[in-house]
């Protein structure tokens, strides 16, 4: 499983964009094993907070799947 | 801590800039709860570009799925999918079906391209089949999968007589085109009529663009295309079986079959009844013939 750090910049249903700190973007689908919910994406993006999501690749799809988000307390660059 | 430049950009709409009632200026029809809205393809016009295919998938944050070949000429998409909601058929004929028989060599239109899209049926058979009610008509007129509420049962996806519905085997949630109720909400365009560059998918009012296409259809058989046919507009080819009207419909030139679409689409629930009193009458005749041998054995 791989590991990624960043900030959530798009979230759509379990769809959610992660630009990790060299400002490489990448797409995640939130996996139905994982312990958070589609509508609680926004909520990430709106507040900026770095997160760690440890994810798997995604059968026959360029996007990855995010099994598990952590947060790390830290707010981003835009946090108000 | 040093983040990267990019990680300051504005990730949030300013709703402050976006022009009010967009959609007035960009398809000439203002967006209003309450009312039906829907598509008008066009096929004759479909240049094969992809710009819908891809503009879904921008504004919709869409991964590319369906890797690799698929052996079928310049249809790298495939198909419908959960993570594909518009699909550019391209159809490789002999011949013109008709159209400029004269005027150009066979070879040179032997192409027929749709957009194709969920259809946003006015009685919806996926919405019948949810059982969690996730599948919902907008104020739009419009059908959506509520992704919080749908549990993933996939009852919508045999449902569908289009076979638009799909699974998301990643999140094990139902997706399909939503007719960009976040735009339209906002008053925008949906993102594949905005960016087809023939204007052959039309956005607006479902009762206008039936007229629109009516015309089309008359102008179209004025011209010498007499194969040219309306497909989901009340009493035609697709609104049949108890559907009612597409709210996204299309304009063709060839069989419904030719197209990947259903000649005759129907509502699931149609059959429940039927399906209901087979089994019931099943049961009853083998009961009559159980009895029947147990009344020979004495």
């Amino acid at each position: 499983m791989g590991t990624r750090v960043g900030i959530v910049t798009l979230a759509q249903e379990a769809r959610f964009q992660l630009v990790d700190d060299a400002g490489v973007a990448q797409l995640f689908i939130l996996s139905r094993s994982a312990a958070a919910e589609p509508a609680q994406l926004p909520e990430l993006q709106r507040c900026r907070t770095r997160v760690r999501v440890d994810y798997r690749a995604a059968p026959n799809l360029i996007a990855l799947s995010a099994e598990r988000i952590t947060l790390l307390g830290e707010a981003g660059a835009g946090a108000p | 801590m040093n983040l990267h430049p990019r990680l300051g950009d504005d990730t949030v709409a300013n709703l402050d800039a976006v022009i009010p009632d967009e959609a007035e200026l960009t398809a000439g029809t203002k967006v209003v709860p309450g009312r039906s809205y829907g598509f008008f393809t066009d096929t004759t016009v479909c240049i094969g570009c992809k710009a819908c295919e891809v503009a879904c998938k921008e504004w919709n944050n869409l991964p590319a799925d369906d890797l690799g070949l698929t052996g079928q000429s310049f249809d790298n998409t495939g198909a419908l999918s959960a993570n594909t909601w518009r699909h550019v058929t391209f159809i490789e004929q002999r011949g013109t079906a008709g159209v400029r028989a004269h005027a150009q060599q066979p070879f040179q239109s032997g192409w027929l391209m749709m957009s194709d899209v969920c259809k946003h049926c006015h009685n919806a058979p996926c919405m019948e089949a949810c059982p969690t009610g996730a599948l919902f008509k907008t104020e739009f007129d419009t059908v959506v999968v509520q992704q919080d509420i749908c549990n993933g049962c996939g009852y919508c996806v045999p449902a569908c007589p289009f076979g638009v519905v799909d699974l998301n085997p990643v999140d094990g949630k139902a997706h399909k085109c939503t007719l960009c109720y976040d735009r339209l909400k906002g008053g925008l365009e949906p993102a594949c009529a905005k960016s087809c560059p023939t204007d052959s998918i039309q956005f607006g009012e479902v009762e206008d663009l039936q007229a629109r296409a009516r015309q089309r259809v008359d102008d179209l058989h004025a011209r010498g295309v007499q194969s040219a046919y309306l497909y989901g507009v009340p009493d035609s080819p697709g609104a049949t079986g108890d559907l009612g009207h597409l709210g996204a419909f299309f304009l063709l030139v060839d069989r419904p079959e030719v197209y990947n679409l259903p000649t005759a689409p129907t509502r699931a629930s149609n059959r429940v009844k039927p399906s209901l009193a087979t089994g019931l009458a099943t049961i009853g005749a083998l009961a009559l013939l159980a009895a029947g041998f147990l009344a020979r054995e004495r």
